[in-house]
């Protein structure tokens, strides 16, 4: 896929809300679940400590931030 | 999905489309940059522009990682994948961005090994089950995606995985904006400011938008409820006479971003001196390369790369396009040298780059009416 | 009108003027994209393949030939098969060997007869995995109602081909109710789907197993002339044209038929079936599932008066609970202005171009 094909995850800076299924702390990875079911494993050094059931951000196989309810829609 | 449907709601997304409709000056005509990629995709994704009245302009922004990488990058990349034993591996999105003499498919199609990956973690993976190849990751991104390759070679050199390197043309994405409020035709009167960037950098560091050059910026989300709400939190800034950093994105962005995240990428990477972007330029401290702690994973110690800088055509206006000083068929080369099939400029690379949706829609673009 | 306006309106002639032009193949080699059933292969086939071998029949640029002998009308096709792996949830090369052939033959209207089978063999293949396919070829025609009539085997040293490729040519007989064209389509025109789209490239993409990711997707490699034969007894005579949306998915039909037919079409997003576990995936690798190859799923344009019974005949076609195509739907309608164009409501309300890719994400999907 490229840059004039569909989008893809880097040239859109894209991110992905996954839940956590299951961790694995000695290898620092987590196990994530996104929309409507796909599943992938995830590094997670950047946002630990998680509990399965977080909402993490997660981009080119690495969570970047856990998901809060801070937002209001006006 | 919690976090994702109530963002994609159509009601509220009418809603907030009528507030807008309120909320512009009439007679004014706004423009508004978004600076992410990933919002131009959204936008598109969702016809989010569509929504918005006309005097209130989108402008793409120099956010696709991918578009930016100059020609002279891309030959470098070539070079490292023709070595013998290298397996390249790229985001697929590289893939067909051209350098001076082809692509990355293009080596692939004449024997190079080019593997496309999804992470750099893949990319690892490749190496520890490739022990007898050379395994070279080409890294590419902004701050969203530097924080994944220094983890990757982190865990690399945790793990003794000696035949894998790293190609590092991260880039930071606040000296490219000063760069563009530098100049003195700039006709921008606000930021949609990038997410996924501020969630590792935080909104601090966009702060000198408003301080130095009095422009409003609302950091954003992705769904196109996030955006639309931002360019409403623009509007309304600017009809008070203010310029701060807005945080629209909270359930996401901490203000001060992700220090762990920070921390890594301070361990990991350094500061070029300058860097080269296309169609913008060089610009000072706007790449990143491996500290010298971690040259021992530096594709550009390891590898004999060319490194030959390959000017842009002089006739590319993809800078001014970016200001917003032009459209894109004001640009000399647009439609005719510059095309989609065969792109000079950064703005045609990208399928949601200016010129190229620009070409591809035609008047759809500008009347945007079906009959 | 000023001057930029003026420049304006002449880019975008020039453009247009551009765009309608068959496409040039200016490329020094092949890549993979020229594969993919995007814009690259486009510029392969009109740009090399047409202007070298043009006749009336190939022209038409249909999923099969026409060819009439002593006064029957048959309809000739032919595809090669590379998928990898060669198995994968839901399918295996040789049974979309002998689907993606007779699919072909259907689109044109016309009823699987026979094909002819050809098959090069990797040294090394094993026995066990040859026996198989050819078990699975034979439970495919079976199914598909066709009888294979001759073949032809190669092999070919190790490393010089990818375990097995297969070479399928089908021949049919063209149904008298069928009065099919790409370039027949009238605004108004309903778009129709006959079942989720998306399924095969994912399930492609996720048995190779290069990405890190788990879900369950299952191929929906399956005959379409059932679907076809139903249609064209129901709403014949309102069938303006057919397509099966492999390579390059629904978008790349949609915007074939388009541009043959110089029409515009509005497609509503929340009306396009796709399963939710390939939406997720798709969603998480970037990829947008009307790109995503099918290998059972039929494109079809039908007159407004006849969207009813056509989609009442395709839900009805695999059993009385629908079966394989219960999910059929009408996606969207033609219309007269920007020519050429494919456009989405999405479900956020917002319009957008839907355009072609230049190449598929997933090379080698069938």
């Amino acid at each position: 896929m490229s840059c004039d094909d569909a989008h893809c995850i880097t040239c859109g800076d894209d991110g992905e809300p996954e839940r956590v299924l299951a961790i694995d702390e000695a290898r620092g990875l987590a196990l994530c679940q996104g929309q409507d079911g796909a599943r992938e494993s995830v590094e997670i050094a950047l946002v630990a400590p998680l509990t399965v059931g977080d909402t993490v951000l997660v981009h080119a196989g690495t969570a970047l931030a856990r998901l809060t309810d801070a937002d209001v829609v006006v | 999905m919690r976090y994702v449907d109530e963002f994609r709601d159509a009601a509220l997304g009418r809603a907030l489309a009528g507030e807008i409709l309120g909320a512009v000056e009439p007679g004014r005509h706004v423009k508004v940059m978004e600076v992410c990629g990933g919002h131009t995709h959204s936008i598109y994704k969702y016809g989010v522009d569509d929504l918005l009245p006309e005097n209130v302009e989108l402008v793409h922004g120099p956010g696709c990682p991918v578009c930016v990488i100059p020609m002279g990058r891309v030959d470098d990349g070539i070079a490292i994948a023709r070595e013998p034993g290298v397996i390249l591996t790229c985001f697929g999105d590289m893939m067909r961005v051209p350098g001076s003499t082809g692509t990355l498919l293009e080596a692939k199609a004449q024997g190079a090994d080019v593997r496309m990956v999804y992470s750099p973690l893949d990319a690892l993976r490749i190496a520890k089950a490739n022990p007898d190849r050379e395994v070279v990751f080409f890294a590419i991104g902004f701050e969203t995606t530097a924080p994944s390759t220094a983890l990757t070679l982190k865990r690399a050199r945790a793990e003794g995985v000696t035949n894998f390197s790293c190609f590092c043309n991260h880039v930071t994405i606040v000296p490219p904006l000063r760069a563009l409020l530098d100049s003195p035709d700039l006709r921008l009167d606000g930021f949609i400011g990038p997410g996924h960037v501020c969630t590792v950098v935080g909104a601090r560091p966009l702060e000198f938008i408003c301080a130095d050059y009095s422009k409003p910026v609302v950091v954003s989300g992705f769904e196109p409820v996030d955006i639309l709400q931002s360019v409403l939190m623009i509007l309304r800034q600017l009809a008070d006479g203010r310029s701060a950093v807005e945080n629209q994105y909270r359930r996401v962005v901490p203000y001060e971003g992700n220090l762990r995240a920070l921390e890594v990428m301070a361990e990991v990477f350094a500061l070029r001196p300058h860097f080269e972007w296309r169609g913008l330029g060089f610009i000072s401290h706007s790449g990143l390369k491996l500290s010298d702690d971690y040259a021992e994973l530096d594709a550009e110690r390891r590898f004999a790369v060319p490194g030959v800088r390959v000017a842009d055509p002089k006739a590319c206006q993809c800078g001014e396009v970016l200001k917003g000083v032009i459209k894109p068929f004001e640009c000399k080369v647009f439609g005719s040298a510059c095309t989609p099939e065969r792109p000079i400029g950064t703005c045609m690379v990208s399928s949601e780059g200016a010129c190229a949706a620009y070409y591809n829609y035609g008047r759809f673009a500008r009347e945007r009416v079906v009959v | 009108m000023s001057d930029t306006a003026a420049r304006e309106a002449r880019v975008l002639d020039i453009i247009e003027t551009a765009r309608g032009k068959r496409p040039k193949f200016r490329d020094e080699q092949i890549t993979m994209a020229h594969g993919a059933g995007g814009k690259a292969m486009g510029a392969l086939i009109e740009g090399l393949l047409l202007p070298a071998l043009t006749s009336p029949a190939l022209d038409a640029l249909g999923d099969a030939g026409l060819v009439g002998v002593g006064g029957a009308a048959l309809a000739l096709t032919t595809d090669s098969f590379v998928v990898k792996p060669i198995r994968f949830p839901g399918g295996s090369i040789g049974e979309l060997a002998v689907n993606g052939t007779v699919n072909d033959l259907a689109m044109a209207g016309a009823r699987p007869v026979a094909l002819t089978l050809s098959l090069i063999l990797e040294e090394g293949l094993s026995a066990e995995d040859l026996r198989a396919e050819v078990e699975a070829i034979a439970e495919a025609a079976r199914a598909a109602g066709v009888a294979v009539v001759a073949g032809d085997t190669k092999v070919v040293e190790r490393g010089h081909a990818d375990m097995m490729y297969i070479c399928t040519t089908g021949l049919g007989h063209v149904d008298p109710r069928a009065a099919l064209s790409p370039s027949a389509l009238r605004p108004g025109d309903r778009l129709i789907v006959s079942g989720p789209i998306g399924a095969h490239g994912t399930a492609i993409m996720l048995a190779r197993g290069e990405f890190d990711l788990d879900a369950t997707i299952v191929s929906d490699t399956r005959p379409l002339w059932p679907a076809v034969d139903a249609l064209l007894a129901r709403a014949g005579a309102g069938l303006r044209c057919l397509r099966d949306a492999t390579r390059g998915g629904v978008a790349s039909v949609l915007n074939e038929l388009a541009r043959a037919s110089g029409v515009a079409m509005l497609v509503q997003e929340a009306a396009v079936p796709v399963d939710p576990a390939v939406a997720g995936a798709a969603e998480l690798l970037g990829i947008d599932p009307m790109h995503v190859a099918n290998e059972g799923v039929l494109v079809a344009a039908v007159a407004p008066e006849w969207a009813d019974a056509a989609l009442a005949a395709l839900r009805g076609a695999d059993g009385p609970d629908g079966g394989a195509f219960a999910r059929a739907a009408e996606i969207g309608e033609v219309r007269t202005s920007p020519a050429g164009m494919v456009l989405v409501e999405t479900g956020f309300g917002g319009r957008r171009v839907l355009d072609q890719l230049v190449g598929d994400p997933l090379p080698r999907i069938c």
